[in-house]
């Protein structure tokens, strides 16, 4: 035996000791500790977050938000200073960053993430959660839950699930389509009809094609909706044939609930989908139990409880509605907000396309 | 304490003075409150009601008006482009009208013609603006035909009229209805009734606008609220919590006002409603009536639930008031029961009083007080009956005195004589002797046995026996000073005690006028009886100092002189 093969026997030796005693310890390594937390309604229920006081013997300080706005706010008001961790969607996650309101996370530190679905490992290829700090990429985020926005089609109409989204503009279904009227995601869903690379980044010159072929599923549709139930009434009063969901499975359980034969699709342009996160954010006091904490959602209790009481997707398992090729395309910040819903409002209006592209 | 009945009568009294006071007070005024409180309800339910008749005749108006237009011969033709020479013509007549119908309604935002066709583009539309009622013309026009109001009404059969549910408009280009609170009223254009349906014409109400002039005539102090079938506040006196729902927020009727569950549950009732008193979070408590309405004869998306509210203090104030003047009436009787029953008391006791103060003082042969007999009612009943009793113990006492003073009399006297018997006299020389021995006093006792007496008695009779013993007691009392006894013994022996008796000679003085009143002759039915008598004295403290051996001293001195040949007195011998 080599001494080289020695130490490294011996190293591998402490290491494990370590393992072992962290394990057996690990009540009282953060004892006394406090996790502030900030959460969406239904991300870290009161039994999660006591079996992780117990697990790991800090306190957790929930706080629940309802609004992007209001989290920005809380993040925001004291630098990041008041907060250890929170859950924000990939899109919105960007202005803390360039904020620099958090701090990149370490996958390795979270067992829990090789147990994800190949997807939601390979973090680069989700838009925006990793940027290059200090010349290096570094991750800034791990996923948490998502909701897809796919097409709800009826049965007895489609013999065959619609493959694509150009369904939504098909003339035989003119009357019998319902969009969602909202400025940013209808032009995403435009921008993925024409085929156009980055459905969140219009190029100067596609903005009129994206505006024609939005007032074309304008003229196609029955109607546009804001709310679930308006959607679900529109869908079974006027014998709607597709819909694209906005507010995905969620419609698509109502729906059913109300006794409607449909199907969920998820089309080949890919669906677009928000994700949200968990990110750390840069006045963390303890980036270990941080880690901890984030290990702790992984796991199958409250990556379970998500589906179960929330109807929500998470990252373990394939919701059901598409399988593993199935391409999503994770929202991601669009060039401008504000563009985009100007013009939507003018479109939904009923504006033709001069008056709508006019300044 | 012992509580006498005075103030027992008069706590009870006044109790049930204060009682009966207070009852009186809270029924009248707990059934008063809860008839305001009725009345108050039932106004406040009228006036929501009559509101909501003028929202329905409102509506019905606007329905009206826009019948009168999709009906209209002209908006069909305009709308078939049946000639394009009149086109322009026809959009112009139909701009016009909208016109007016826009100056004259100003609770109207705007009025439109939208053809079935080009997507449902408007063919004429007149918008409000601020600078008044403009003409919408070129490529202005919007396409329509993916709007709820739109697609409902072109499935409408003609003469129906199509009601949207009160949203915020946000139509680009709306003018004056843009971002506002809003209402479409829109009817189906047809060139005959069962011909293809060829567009529609449609008025935007605003709805702000519409429930100010409703609200215009509602007395100052209620708030009006409005909210659709699922409770959502359209109007509210917070304009922040009216369309919540538009912001992704939520404000519904049910928060505030729990009891109206039952209206939004209610989906098929026709104008139900319900009064209730709630008391929203951060407020006053209030009463508010609402009521559910649905338009029976539009085709409406949604119903309305409309409300008003009144401060519960408000509705209360009159029945406080009342609350207060019932209150000072029931302490006002309350004192005016504890007077009377003080009074009452008092009138009542002070004759009892008097009788107690009669019986406690009566005594027999006392004046005693007066009693209160001249009353005519139970207490001069009870009085009276105690003045007789008093009489009739007074009688029954005297007689018993008389009684007792005879009895005294028979005795220590002598029935015959009169003369004090034996046992007066021993009581009378006990007397004498304690109080000689105290004073170093005298005395002598003259023992007399009258002679002849039994012969005189045995030949003459008892009678005779009888008036010499009369006439011999006579004549020796007549003797003697009133401070000395004369006692007769029995039989035929009297006996004289001289108090203070010391001198021989004043004694022998007295023995010989008793020998000599004796010695005088009787009288007795024609007949002179003559007697005698023979006297022994004896002398304290000379012969004895006890009564019994004095009497015997006396007495054997008597027997002396009987001995010695009557008719003399001997003195006790020294044994």
């Amino acid at each position: 035996m080599s001494l080289r093969a020695s130490s490294l026997r011996l190293a591998s030796l402490v290491v494990l000791v370590a393992g072992i005693l962290s394990g057996v310890f690990a009540g009282g390594a953060h004892a006394g500790g406090v996790l502030r937390v900030l959460a969406w309604p239904g991300y870290a229920d009161a039994d999660v977050v006591r079996s992780f006081e117990r697990k790991s013997g800090a306190r957790v300080e929930l706080t629940v938000i309802d609004s992007d706005e209001s989290l920005w706010q809380k993040v925001s008001a004291n630098g990041g200073g008041d907060f250890d961790v929170m859950a924000v969607n990939t899109a919105e996650l960007q202005r803390y960053i360039a904020a620099g309101l958090v701090q990149p996370v370490d996958p390795a530190r979270i067992p829990g993430t090789r147990r994800q679905l190949p997807r939601f490992r390979k973090l680069a290829e989700i838009p925006g959660l990793v940027h290059v700090r200090n010349g290096r990429p570094a991750a800034y985020a791990i996923p948490y839950t998502y909701s897809t926005m796919g097409l709800i089609y009826d049965r007895r109409q489609f013999p065959e699930a619609p493959a694509s989204i150009s369904a939504l503009w098909d003339p035989r279904h003119r009357g019998r389509v319902l969009a969602y009227s909202g400025g940013a995601h209808s032009f995403s869903l435009a921008a993925q009809a024409l085929g156009l690379s980055s459905p969140f980044r219009l190029q100067e010159a596609q903005w009129g094609r994206a505006v024609d072929k939005l007032i074309a599923l304008r003229r196609n549709v029955l109607g546009f909706y804001t709310r679930p139930e308006e959607s679900v009434q529109l869908f079974l009063r006027h014998g709607v044939a597709l819909m694209f969901a906005n507010y995905g499975l969620q419609q698509l359980h109502m729906l059913r609930a109300a006794g409607a034969d449909v199907g969920y699709v998820l089309p080949r342009e890919g669906a677009l989908a928000w994700l949200d996160c968990w990110a750390i954010v840069r006045g963390a006091r303890d980036t270990d139990l941080v880690h901890a904490w984030i290990d702790h959602l992984l796991g199958d209790t409250a990556s379970s409880l998500l589906v179960q009481r929330q109807g929500l997707a998470n990252t373990l398992v394939e919701s059901g509605t598409g399988g593993p090729d199935d391409r999503i395309a994770w929202l991601a910040a669009v060039e401008d907000t504000s563009r985009r819903e100007r013009l939507w409002a003018r479109i939904h209006s009923g504006d033709r396309a001069t008056r709508v592209m006019a300044p | 304490m012992r509580m006498g009945i005075a103030v027992r009568l008069g706590l009870a009294l006044a109790l049930v003075g204060v009682l009966a006071a207070g009852l009186t007070g809270y029924y009248g005024y707990a059934e008063s409150r809860a008839m305001l409180l009725a009345a108050a309800e039932a106004r406040l339910l009228t006036s929501t009601r009559v509101l909501v008749r003028q929202l329905a005749i409102g509506l019905d108006n606007t329905a009206r008006d826009v019948r009168l237009v999709a009906e209209h011969p002209q908006a069909a033709r305009l709308l078939r482009r049946a000639d394009p020479i009149l086109q322009v013509t026809s959009e112009r007549n139909v701009a016009l009208l909208f016109q007016r119908m826009l100056e004259t309604h100003p609770e109207y935002f705007q009025m439109r013609l939208i053809d079935v066709a080009d997507h449902g583009l408007e063919r004429v539309r007149v918008d409000r603006d601020d600078s008044g009622v403009v003409r919408i013309e070129g490529d202005e026009l919007q396409e329509k035909g993916h709007y709820p109001y739109v697609f409902e009404t072109l499935r409408l059969p003609s003469g129906t009229v199509f009601v949207s549910r009160a949203e915020i408009n946000h139509e680009v280009g709306a003018h004056a209805g843009q971002g506002k609170p809003s209402l479409q009223v829109a009817a189906p254009v047809r060139e005959t009734p069962d011909g293809p349906v060829l567009g529609l014409v449609v008025i935007n109400v605003d709805l702000n606008g519409l429930f100010a002039q409703l609200a215009a005539d509602l007395p100052p102090g209620l708030q009006l609220y409005l909210t659709n079938g699922a409770g959502d506040f359209l109007i509210h006196p917070d304009p922040r919590l009216a369309f919540a729902f538009d912001r992704g927020q939520r404000a519904r009727v049910q928060d505030p006002f729990p009891a109206t569950e039952a209206l939004l549950a209610d989906r098929a009732g026709q104008a139900a409603q319900l009064v209730t008193t709630s008391r929203p979070v951060g407020q006053a408590a209030v009463v508010a009536a609402f009521v559910r309405q649905h338009f029976a004869t539009l085709h409406s998306e949604d119903d309305f639930i409309l409300g008003l509210s009144q401060p519960l203090a408000e509705v209360v104030e009159q029945s406080d008031r009342l609350g207060g003047a019932t209150l000072r009436i029931v302490l006002g009787f309350s004192a005016l029961a504890v007077l009377l029953a003080i009074l009452l008391a008092r009138a009542l006791t002070r004759p009892l009083n008097q009788i107690v103060q009669a019986v406690r003082g009566f005594a027999p042969g006392a004046a005693g007080q007066r009693l209160p007999s001249r009353r005519q009612d139970e207490i001069g009943v009870l009085a009276r009956s105690i003045e007789d009793m008093q009489q009739q113990i007074h009688a029954q006492f005297d007689s018993l005195e008389e009684k007792q003073r005879a009895l005294d009399r028979l005795a220590s006297h002598d029935s015959l004589t009169g003369l004090p018997n034996r046992r007066l006299f021993l009581d009378r020389l006990d007397q004498a002797l304690a109080h000689a021995r105290r004073n170093n006093g005298h005395l002598a006792l003259l023992f007399i046995d009258l002679d002849n007496f039994k012969t005189i008695n045995d030949s003459l009779g008892h009678a005779a026996g009888d008036a010499m013993l009369c006439a011999a007691a006579v004549r020796l009392q007549q003797l003697v000073r009133a401070s000395d006894t004369v006692a007769r013994l029995g039989g035929d022996e009297f006996i004289i005690l001289l108090d203070g008796a010391d001198d021989s000679e004043a004694i022998a003085h007295v023995a010989g006028k008793a020998l000599d009143a004796l010695a005088q002759p009787v009288m007795h039915n024609g007949a002179t009886l003559r007697s005698g008598g023979s006297i022994g004295v004896s002398r304290y403290p000379y012969d004895a100092t006890g009564a019994t051996e004095l009497i015997a001293m006396a007495d054997k001195a008597m027997y002396r002189a009987k001995s010695g040949g009557r008719q003399r007195a001997c003195f006790a011998e020294p044994l």
